[in-house]
């Protein structure tokens, strides 16, 4: 066989060819005459031939010269083709030819592209949150095999640690290579330009090298600095550095004062360093301390001793598998541990404390894990009707032109030459769709950026990144290829001479290629129906979370979180006297009705709890005590609109040196107090020089740890008393002020009377009550957002879909109706006629969509509270809104089929 | 039409080569002769001749010009290059030892 001929191409001779095309194709228009004329020529001079030898008639000889040549334009295209500029004239002039068409049915164009572009826009925003959420590397050295250890006590699983947990965990299992412990907490620093309260955390030696992270600029801490007496030294955060040092580089050395004590900074953090808990409200850490601690700190055994019940728990540990270990492994010794430490006796009753890792990973997104799937999962099947939908609307397209493409055929045109100039058609509208989509896309990521909580962590931090635009681009592609190969390979395997016979109706279709559109739109109906549930049970899940009562009334209610530095506030009796004149100072604003102030908000921060000693309570065996401990000044409860079971709130006469008062709440009358009054019944704290107190009021339960989380048995203690029961006085407090205007007007005025008290003392948090109360549940708001979304967006789509094919199956029944109009039938009846194929297609579509939600919201059965994946009144009402919706998108067209002229129908027959 | 072979795919690029190879010609002429010095047996539809034609000028192996024919009409008259002169003697060349390999096996006992 003779070799192809393309193949041998000398490296001299591409350059020529190339000069060749590039003329060639500036001469295009005279290329084309070219072969026209000489094609002409060449039938003319075989005519002359064939009528000169054979002796025919002009004609005769005329037309055998024409067979004999074959078909004209078959050989032009060819020749065409033949030249190798052939592709770049066919695409820009199948680019042209596409948007003229294009332009000629806007309707089309513009519901084509708008489709692509919601489908393409919301799956790549969504995939963007995603892929920061879940895929997005962590910023720490070895994530995979660094774990954070909780010590779960009673039915919390994730608590602090005590500090015998610690070292327990660097002396006895062989599972861990490194474990560091931290504290962290809201510090205010002083000494570098204005005073600021800054996210800081004390951490121990090894921390930082466990999460894998050194500073960008100076060094770690050194063991030597990690002992009491020698924690003079920190390390600050990027941002911290460039708002207080402009970036400076010879920070190093420089000294700043934190909490009033002096510290000397010797490094900087890199911008993206956070701590392991650091993806919540609270943000990056952005001052590191040493932790300087001893057992004795933690009334902690020195060694690997642990004492009975553990001592004080309140760490954070991270820490980093030894090689070849799984975190399955280094749990399964973890239990060991527990148990050995439980048989030995240690633990006075059943075992409380439980050591448990879990890696950063999940630590840090694995609650949001489910609910990104399940979005997920959505936005695909938004995708898939988008897709149908645009492959629907080509459908009709391409039955509208199957005159044209048969013509086009019988004229000589290649197949391919059709098929590649509607995917032209196909890629102008993905273009248009995916450009837009981009758009979309865009806006989402920002939206998402400016309103997800910051409670949601990694996802506040989205941003549309290569990665993801590479994900949409191939989304793009993928579905011209889905919506435009398709349809145009059905339309262009065309039977010319029946499209031609037939008068080439645009509306002529046929009975599969119907079914075909009819299946798609009854799937569209479906995924709307499971979209539209997904939502309505996150909008009934937020309902419900919403009716569950606080226990107090977080509208009006402004707060803020100030500390006093123990330089110039020594003594209990000086802290507690700044918040008292403060509050006092508050309550004298114009619209301010109370003010007040407590040691941690309710759903704001978690609050831990304290053992109790009441007389007349004994705790079952091996139990304790324990109660919440909440720290208030007076005027608190009235701010936060507490509710009074019973007895008084506290007021000005409970003062240092006044008879110590607590106020417990409901549930730990119950628990502690059954059977008897606790008004005027003495309790005390655990600890040895605790001072015993009496119980004068009974309040209302408040969730404080989260809405749907356990309420646990509470006492409030009142702040300037509180160092006779524990020896120390909070100097952390978040001020309370209720208002009957809004709240936010008070902010400047509240600041005013912080700065005439003391000028040096930071405010930080400045939030409403509602904020707090709205962004503790904002991981379901957001979900119920997004979801509910999509289900609208799924039911639009829907609608443009149901719509297309009534249009369609009325169009080709005009002709029918006509003859039924002429033979008596009223437009009503045949509206009916034509509403009905709608309406099977409805009843199918929202029928399959119930049974597939019943399956799929299953998956949900973890974002969803107080109420069922199955709520039946969440089912009806999505299948109803999606029936109703449904019928109006079929009712539009059909209308038309009553106003169908029999004349104009059968003469255009 | 069975005493008329098909153009076996290919060959119809060595077959104009070889009709332009004595003189330049303009298209029907080179179809014209192709049938003569085939006594009529190759059967190809004229047209076909047209998209070879660009391809070899595509390729560098024929040039164009136009011209006015013996029969006194302005035609477009094709040119061997000396690449089109070198690769008909190879493609003649690949051409006898393909058939004569065909030729042998279809001899063999």
């Amino acid at each position: 066989m003779p070799r192809d001929w393309a193949q041998n191409v000398s490296g001299a001779g591409i350059i020529s060819r190339l000069q060749r095309r590039t003329t060639a194709l500036l001469r295009r228009s005279s290329f084309e005459r070219n072969m026209a004329e000489e094609m002409r020529l060449h039938i003319a001079m075989e005519a002359e031939e064939l009528a000169r030898t054979r002796g025919l008639s002009e004609a005769e000889a005329m037309r055998r010269a024409r067979l004999a040549f074959g078909g004209e334009e078959r050989f032009r295209e060819e020749g065409r083709d033949a030249r190798g500029t052939r592709w770049l004239e066919d695409l820009a002039g199948d680019a042209r030819y596409a948007v003229r068409t294009l332009l000629h049915a806007p309707g089309f164009a513009i519901a084509a592209a708008l489709t692509l572009a919601i489908g393409i826009g919301a799956t790549t925003a969504l995939f963007s949150v995603v892929h920061a959420a879940l895929l997005e590397p962590l910023p720490f050295g070895d994530p995979a095999h660094t774990a954070v250890v909780w010590s779960g006590s009673f039915e919390n699983s994730g608590s602090w640690m005590s500090y015998d947990e610690y070292e327990l965990l660097t002396y006895e299992p062989r599972v861990f290579d490194a474990v560091g412990v931290y504290e962290d907490e809201t510090k205010s620093v002083t000494g570098a330009g204005d005073p600021e309260r800054v996210h800081a955390a004390q951490i121990s030696q090894k921390t930082l090298g466990v999460l894998g992270i050194s500073p960008i600029l100076g060094r770690d801490f050194l063991p030597q600095e990690d002992v009491p007496g020698a924690n003079d030294v920190a390390l600050i955060g990027y941002l911290f550095w460039q708002r207080h040092f402009g970036g400076d580089p010879s920070v190093i050395g420089r000294r700043i004062e934190v909490a009033g004590r002096q510290k000397v900074v010797i490094g900087v953090m890199p911008a993206s360093f956070r701590m392991p808990l650091d993806y919540d409200e609270r943000g990056a850490t952005e001052l590191l301390t040493p932790l300087a601690a001893t057992d004795s700190d933690y009334g902690a055994i020195p060694g690997p001793a642990v004492a009975p019940n553990g001592g004080s728990h309140g760490l954070y540990a991270v820490a980093h598998l030894a090689p070849r270990v799984t975190v399955e492994q280094a749990n399964k010794e973890l239990d060991r541990v527990t148990a050995r430490l439980t048989a030995e006796g240690i633990y006075t009753g059943p075992t409380r404390f439980r050591m448990t890792a879990v890696p950063l990973r999940q630590q840090i997104s694995g609650s949001l894990r489910p609910a990104l799937l399940v979005l997920l999962g959505a936005v695909a099947l938004v995708l898939m009707i988008a897709c149908a939908n645009v492959a629907g609307l080509l459908f009709v397209r391409g039955e509208r032109r199957r005159r044209e493409t048969a013509l086009r055929a019988v004229l000589g045109a290649a197949r391919q030459r059709l098929t590649r100039q509607f995917l032209t058609e196909g890629a102008v509208i993905a273009g248009v769709g995916g450009g837009l989509g981009m758009l979309v896309a865009w806006m989402g990521v920002e939206a998402t950026r400016a309103w997800a909580p910051r409670s949601l962590g990694l996802v506040a931090d989205v941003s549309l990144n290569s990665g993801v635009l590479a994900f949409a681009l191939v989304t793009t592609l993928g579905t011209v290829l889905l919506f435009a190969l398709a349809p145009t390979l059905s339309a262009t395997r065309v039977n010319a001479a029946e499209s031609l016979k037939d008068g080439g109706r645009g509306a002529t279709v046929s009975r599969a290629r119907l079914r075909a559109r009819q299946i798609m739109v009854v799937g569209e109906i479906a995924l709307s129906v499971v979209l539209i549930v997904g939502g309505g049970l996150m909008i009934r899940t937020v309902q419900r979370i919403m009716a569950i009562d606080p226990g107090f009334r977080s509208e009006g209610v402004l707060t803020m979180e100030l500390s006093v530095p123990p330089s110039r506030y020594a003594g209990d009796v000086r802290i507690a006297g700044f918040f008292d004149d403060l509050r006092h100072r508050v309550e004298r604003l114009p619209d301010v009705q109370h003010a007040g102030a407590a040691r941690l908000l309710p759903l704001a921060a978690t609050i831990g709890d304290w053992g109790l000693r009441i007389p007349g309570y004994t705790p079952p065996p091996g139990e304790n005590t324990p109660g919440d401990w909440q720290i208030v000044t007076p005027g608190y409860f009235e701010t936060m609109g507490l509710h009074l079971v019973k007895g008084r709130w506290f007021d000005d006469r409970d003062r240092d040196g006044a008879p110590i008062v607590f106020v417990i709440s409901q549930r730990m009358a119950d628990r502690y107090f059954a059977g008897r009054d606790p008004i005027g019944a003495s309790m005390k704290l655990s600890n040895d020089s605790a001072q015993m107190g009496t119980v004068v009021g009974i309040v209302g339960n408040v969730e404080h740890n989260g809405l749907t989380s356990t309420t646990n048995p509470t006492f409030y203690a009142v702040h300037s008393q509180f160092h006779h029961s524990a020896q120390f006085t909070p100097r952390t407090m978040s001020l309370v002020v209720r208002t009957s205007g809004d709240p936010l007007a008070l902010v400047s005025a509240v600041r005013e009377q912080v700065r005439a008290l003391d000028s040096q003392i930071p405010v930080a948090h400045v939030r409403t009550m509602n904020d707090i109360v709205r962004s503790s549940i904002a991981k379901q708001r957001f979900s119920m957002l997004l979801l509910g979304a999509f289900g609208a967006l799924a039911l639009l789509l829907a609608m443009v879909g149901i719509y297309g094919v009534v249009a369609q199956l009325v169009a080709a029944r005009t002709q029918e109706f006509g003859v039924r109009a002429a033979l008596g039938a009223s437009p009503t009846a045949l509206i009916r006629m034509s509403l009905w194929d709608g309406i099977r297609q409805i009843g199918a579509g929202l029928s399959i969509g119930a049974i597939a939600a019943l399956m799929l919201t299953r998956l949900m059965q973890g974002m969803l509270y107080g109420v069922s994946t199955s709520d039946p009144a969440t089912f009806l009402a999505a299948i109803l809104i999606t029936g109703a919706v449904a019928l109006v998108a079929s009712y539009l067209p059909a209308r038309r089929a009553g106003r169908v002229d029999p004349a104009s129908a059968l003469s255009a027959g | 039409m069975p005493d008329r072979a098909d153009l076996l795919q290919g060959t119809l690029d060595l077959l104009i080569l070889k009709a332009l190879f004595p003189a330049p010609l303009h298209g029907w002429g080179i179809s014209k002769r192709i049938r003569e010095l085939s006594y009529d047996v190759l059967q190809v539809n004229q047209g076909s001749l047209y998209p070879a034609l660009y391809r070899l000028e595509d390729r560098g192996l024929v040039r164009s010009s136009w011209g006015i024919s013996p029969e006194g009409r302005r035609a477009k008259f094709y040119t061997l290059t000396a690449a089109g002169k070198k690769r008909f003697a190879e493609e003649q060349a690949n051409w006898r030892l393909f058939t004569t390999a065909v030729e042998q096996i279809l001899h063999a006992t």
